[in-house]
């Protein structure tokens, strides 16, 4: 029994990574570029949350399902303004370039939400309240599911923007071949704003979700980042797919074994469980759709 | 080391006749005491509260004849070691408040010898003042003090048998888990599962499903405050209803803030002190100027450094104006702070009280159950 | 190299700029940040080997940096040893780890390559925290002694600062020495055009190999320098902080110039300590210098200072006397039974073709025939399914294509590949380096010679990077020739070229071909092919269907038929 009690809290925490590392395809999809302050973003996200929930008159218990489409907002508004200023001065130069200026902003999101909220661990509301449903032994917390359930939304409604809008074909074209797109009348630079801006908006989701059940501080950034890109890489480099897929093998994976052996141990052989994967099947799990990108 | 009180109360009277005559050639010149904490990175929260607790006890001297200035020192010991060599450049530096991380103490404690400047600091790691080194000065109450309070009380008090110890991998949640073990196992109650996580880890569960499946009848957490609301807070949604007596962490007003009163229930932790659970008339009035000076609530770790501050400051209004004279009236003197009565061991270990802290469920202010007064026998 | 000569009184005047403030202003203080800054620049020059001249993003720098930094922290507070005993180990085990591990690790390419190494970096960072017994676990171990040798300690402060620096020039030195001849050409080759580093003979995973250990060494230098200098070994000095200050180092001072590396280490060392006083807002501050440097310098500072250098550097050249080009040896190449399968297309349906020595053979066929896939398995960038490659009684099937350059191929590519950095004489110059004992100024005699040949004396010392098409390929077709290969395969090398600049082409190979090499021409240009090659191959879909005279293999039928619809001559 309580097996599924570890199975359902690593599948509301692979969800909300599953999040984290779409928005980190997203930008690298559009941009060749690794972006480094991805998991920063999320903290910026997880604190927005905390903020707009002081804000709100007299600590009425907002639940953070009202917060969501403010959050989505703010932090697209966001993404937006790390392209023009990570991104498009430097896009001409090499990926490696994007990586720096992206691990800049990320110490810069840090340190500020350190500077501003100070370094203890804060909590935003919970989407649709606490409590739960027990069943026997089981216990289904209302949290673990609405995070279940608003990722689902979430990264379906992603899929139908970018598979059945025109939108969503444009920036899919920007994705696969720059030149091309720019060739039939793609505003490239606009594509890519946007691309930040829903990589942005995701993360903040992320943020949201996260910071309830597992709280929020300055420093998580880091890990969140290396989650997303092992997730990616795991997955297949570029494929949003296999980005959920990652996300989801990892938190099962360090479910399972830090609950059989202990948490270091899952830590260490999810390092080389990476190393094993990369070298019988260097490309991920799950192929490397849009080819090698340098 | 023990020494004979004979001996120390005369190199006391000795000392004191040098600190005045030093005294008299440097009245004039104002002193400097830096500020070197952590305020970012992982620990920011516990060194804001040492900077808070320095800053409160400075601001108290009228007039200019005491300087400080603040540094971060983030998270690793070269940043540290950058910041003191900064900080001996300024005027008359007479002593430092130092960082609590213990890793950073450990390349400090070297380099202040060398300075021989005597360092102040709330760090709890054992292995500082087991250098050798006599600038070390502990306000605290070090691992030694504070594991003995909490597997006594968790053995003596609540009756626990099969305790598992869950232990964070940083220098501190190492150097205590030690020590807890250790007692444990004096109290004929070795701990029956002890795990090890970082302070990144989310997801609780699999520890706690380790910790149910050993059978153990009480939680005895060594964590920072991230990790010790989670643990509660996961353990609580999962029905997992034991006894938790927690690290210092869990004293913290902010650690409480994370959670509902109602998953405190059954919540104890050990502490040096809690200046927000009342009681103390001095104590209230500390935390009501630091409400007022810094807009958050104190915890032990400020009201340490306080203490240790106002310990240097009544140092220099009796005259004391080198870093030798500093250190001597650290090293030989008494001091009654706020959270309780500092003395030196010796070694430079100050604090010897423990308090065991519980909260009752109702709300996040906890009470004061039990005081372990000169635990180690030191004072 | 001598383009870069210009930064070596630049390198002087910082040297002395720096000796200057160290004696005269610094305190206790400044002297720790400017010894922390050397130790810097020789962690910051070994993450220029792979980083850099390898262009692989490795994030395992501060994995051999923490490394060097436990092996010396661990036996010197441990075990009483000395400098002497373990700053050669601290050295010699990141490398040799670094030697191990390279065989999974340096087969990846880009992103995955750099997830593999920040993985070995994280799982070193947990075995340090977590090996309580041998490490310290996260408080580390204090006793780290300073540094001994033979009797001799060396003090805090200026005389450590000397020593650490004396290091550093030691170690810039190294580093010089190894990248500044045709072997850092070939690196510049290697990393900007792959695919003509193995046409030229250059082993990709050879010079990868080599960077990646020197790399090791160097970081485990660093880090035993530093335990020296903080006195106290703990798992910080495993963190990823340190690898992203030292990755942005490189990129902010300069990927490959050994004054970059001093620039990025001492500018980033002090950048935090200039904002210490703004208390906890003093990382946003270094977060937002960092982005202005990287928004306003992303080639790195050293290269503005270098790039005047350059400009002034254009003395005239001599009247060169074209060499009489003659392949190395002479030999034909024999092909059978050629397969190749891209997934379920058939590119190759076993092609049979030969080329005798002298002969020019033209092979032609619509797109996607096979050609290119011909000229790809031939010079190994890719392995044929079934089938042999015959060259000089010797079976060079399937064999890299370095090792197949080495055996005497040659070949141009269609789009000509050519790394953008270097000048032209520096790009055929390159083709020497896989020879071993040819030295950096032979080779560019000769690569001017081959260039003064094919009427580009001029151009010589222009970057490639802004050469016309026609140029381009001219310098793709003299680095091949420049090899001396017994067999040249040209992949449509007519395309795009005046018809000055074709007719020149014809001549050079005739010459070619008549001194005794294979000439293998594709092309679809028949108005070049016909009156150049002496034979004509057909392809279609993967067969040969026709060969033979030039004019007689044009009038087929089947040859007409595949071309149907396209057109058999292009204006």
């Amino acid at each position: 029994m309580f097996a599924a009690q570890l199975a359902l809290n690593a599948l509301a925490l692979g969800a909300a990574y599953a999040l984290v590392a779409i928005g980190f395809v997203l930008v690298l999809n559009a941009t060749t570029a690794v972006n480094f302050g991805h998991g920063d973003t999320v903290v910026a996200g997880g604190f927005l949350a905390v903020a707009l929930a002081t804000l709100m008159p007299g600590e009425l218990a907002v639940p953070g399902l009202v917060l969501l489409p403010a959050i989505l907002a703010l932090m697209a508004l966001f993404g937006a303004l790390m392209s023009w200023l990570v991104y498009l001065p430097i896009r001409d130069r090499p990926p490696v370039t994007t990586f720096i200026t992206t691990i800049a902003f990320g110490i810069i999101i840090a340190n500020g939400v350190n500077a501003l909220f100070g370094g203890a661990p804060r909590s935003a509301p919970t989407l649709i309240g606490g409590g739960g449903f027990s069943a026997g032994e089981l216990f289904l917390s209302r949290q673990s599911v609405a995070i279940v359930g608003v990722s689902a939304v979430l990264i379906a409604g992603l899929a139908l923007l970018l598979n059945r809008t025109q939108l969503g074909r444009q920036l899919r074209a920007c994705a696969q071949d720059p030149e091309m797109a720019q060739a039939v009348g793609i505003h490239l630079t606009r594509m890519t704003v946007i691309t930040f801006a829903l990589a942005a908006a995701l993360a903040g989701a992320a943020g949201l979700l996260l910071a309830n059940q597992f709280f929020v501080t300055p420093s998580d950034g880091g890990v969140l980042m290396l989650k997303a890109y092992i997730a990616v890489t795991i997955g297949g480099w570029g494929s949003l797919r296999g980005a959920v897929a990652g996300a989801l093998l990892i938190a099962a994976f360090e479910v399972a074994v830090a609950s059989q052996i202990s948490q270091p141990v899952a830590e260490g052989l999810l390092y080389v469980t990476l190393f094993i994967v990369l070298f019988f099947r260097p490309q991920g799990l799950f192929g490397e759709p849009v080819g090698q990108r340098a | 080391m023990p020494t004979p009180s004979s001996l120390l109360a005369l190199i006391g009277v000795a000392c004191g006749a040098f600190a005045l005559t030093n005294a008299a050639s440097a009245q004039s010149k104002p002193v400097t005491i830096p500020v070197l904490v952590p305020l970012t990175g992982f620990l920011s929260l516990e060194g804001t509260s040492q900077r808070n607790g320095a800053d409160l006890a400075l601001r108290e001297v009228a007039d200019d004849s005491v300087r400080y200035d603040v540094s971060d020192t983030a998270t690793s010991p070269e940043v540290a070691v950058n910041a003191l060599e900064r900080a001996m450049t300024g005027d008359n530096v007479v002593a430092v408040v130092a960082p609590m991380l213990g890793t950073q103490m450990l390349a400090l404690v070297p380099l202040a010898d060398e300075f021989k400047v005597p360092l102040v600091t709330v760090s709890g790691t054992a292995k500082i003042t087991e250098l050798g080194s006599p600038n070390v000065y502990r306000f605290f109450p070090g691992d030694v003090v504070v594991k003995q309070a909490h597997a006594r009380y968790a053995v003596e008090e609540l009756g626990i048998k099969k305790p598992a110890v869950v232990f964070q991998t940083t220098a501190y949640g190492q150097s205590g888990r030690v020590e807890l073990t250790r007692n444990l196992q004096a109290l004929g109650s070795p701990p029956v599962i002890e795990e090890a996580i970082d302070v990144s880890v989310k997801d609780m569960l699999p520890v706690l499903s380790k910790v149910r499946a050993a059978g153990a009848d009480a939680l005895l957490l060594h964590l920072h405050a991230g990790s010790t609301a989670l643990v509660i807070k996961q353990a609580r949604a999962a029905g997992i209803n034991l006894p938790i007596i927690a690290g210092s962490a869990m004293h913290q007003p902010q650690t409480a803030a994370l959670l509902e009163p109602s998953e405190l229930a059954g919540v104890c932790a050990e502490s040096g002190s809690s200046p927000i659970s009342g009681g103390n008339p001095k104590i209230d009035d500390f935390a009501k100027r630091y409400r007022a000076a810094f807009d958050s609530e104190p915890d032990a770790f400020a009201l340490g450094q306080y203490d240790a501050v106002r310990m240097i400051l009544a140092a220099v209004n009796a005259g004391a104006r080198t870093p030798d004279a500093i250190r001597q009236a650290l090293a030989n003197n008494s001091h009654d702070g706020l959270a309780m009565r500092y003395r030196s061991d010796g070694k430079g270990n100050m604090a010897h009280d423990a308090v065991i802290i519980c909260y009752d469920g109702a709300g996040r202010t906890p009470n004061i159950v039990k005081r372990y007064e000169n635990v180690t026998g030191a004072r | 190299m001598n383009y870069r000569a210009g930064t070596v009184p630049l390198l002087a005047i910082i040297a002395v700029a720096i000796a200057a403030y160290a004696v005269l202003f610094a305190s206790s203080y400044d002297l720790r940040v400017l010894t922390v800054s050397g130790i810097y620049v020789i962690l910051v020059l070994g993450y220029q080997f792979i980083f850099g001249h390898a262009g692989a993003l490795s994030l395992a720098q501060g994995a051999f940096f923490g490394m060097g930094a436990y092996v010396t922290g661990i036996l010197g507070s441990q075990l009483g040893w000395q400098f002497t005993a373990t700053f050669p180990l601290s050295i010699l085990v990141p490398a040799l780890l670094a030697a191990t591990i390279a065989l999974p690790v340096l087969r990846l390419e880009s992103h995955y390559f750099a997830l593999a190494t920040l993985a070995l970096d994280q799982g070193l960072l947990l075995i340090a925290i977590n090996w309580e017994a041998v490490t310290g676990g996260a408080n580390g171990l204090p006793g780290v002694p300073g540094i001994v040798i033979f009797d001799f300690a060396v003090p805090r402060g200026l005389a450590l600062l000397a020593f650490v620096w004396a290091l550093a020039a030691g170690a810039a030195a190294l580093a010089w020495w190894v990248m500044h001849g045709l072997y850092g050409l070939s690196f510049t080759v290697m990393r900007e055009t792959p695919l003509a580093a193995g046409a030229l003979g250059i082993d990709r995973a050879a010079l990868r190999f080599v960077a990646f250990v020197l790399s090791a060494a160097y970081g485990g230098a660093a880090g035993a320098l530093f335990v020296h200098t903080i006195r106290v070994i703990s798992p910080e000095v495993l963190g990823f902080a340190i690898m992203v200050t030292v990755l942005t180092m490189t990129v902010a001072g300069g990927r490959t110039q050994i004054v970059g590396a001093i620039i990025g280490a001492v500018l980033l060392i002090h950048l935090p300590e200039w904002f210490r006083g703004l208390e906890q807002y003093y990382l946003v501050a270094v977060g937002v210098a960092l982005l202005l440097v990287i928004l306003f310098a992303p080639d790195g500072a050293a290269a503005y200072l270098g790039r005047r250098t350059v400009k002034s550097q254009n003395n005239p050249q001599p009247n060169i006397t074209p060499p009489d080009l003659c392949p190395a040896r002479t030999s034909g190449l024999k092909i059978t039974g050629l397969v190749k399968n891209y997934g379920g297309v058939r590119a190759l349906a076993g092609v049979d073709l030969n080329v005798a020595p002298g002969e020019i053979v033209g092979l032609i066929g619509p797109n996607g025939s096979g050609k290119t896939t011909l000229a790809n398995l031939l010079t190994g960038l890719d392995r044929p399914d079934s089938g042999c490659i015959i060259l000089r009684d010797k079976d060079i099937t399937g064999l890299p294509a370095h090792r197949i350059a080495r055996l005497g191929i040659g070949r141009t590519f269609q789009t000509p590949q050519l790394a953008p950095s270097l000048h032209l004489v520096d790009a055929v110059a390159a083709a020497h380096a896989g020879d071993g004992d040819v030295d950096l100024a032979t080779a560019r005699a000769d690569a001017r010679a081959i260039l003064a040949g094919l009427g580009l004396t001029t151009r010589a010392d222009q970057l490639c990077r802004n050469q016309p098409h026609g140029v381009r390929r001219s310098v793709d077709l003299a680095a091949a020739l420049a090899r001396r290969p017994s067999v040249i395969v040209l992949d449509e090398p007519a395309a795009g070229l005046t018809q000055d600049e074709a007719t020149t082409l014809a001549a050079v190979l005739r010459t070619y071909a008549a001194n005794g090499a294979a000439v293998l021409v594709i092309d679809h240009d028949m108005t070049f092919l016909l009156p150049l090659a002496q034979r004509l191959v057909c392809l279609d879909a993967g067969h040969v269907i026709a060969q033979g005279v030039p004019d007689e293999v044009v009038g087929e039928p089947a040859v007409i038929a595949a071309y149907f619809g396209a057109a058999v001559t292009t204006p």
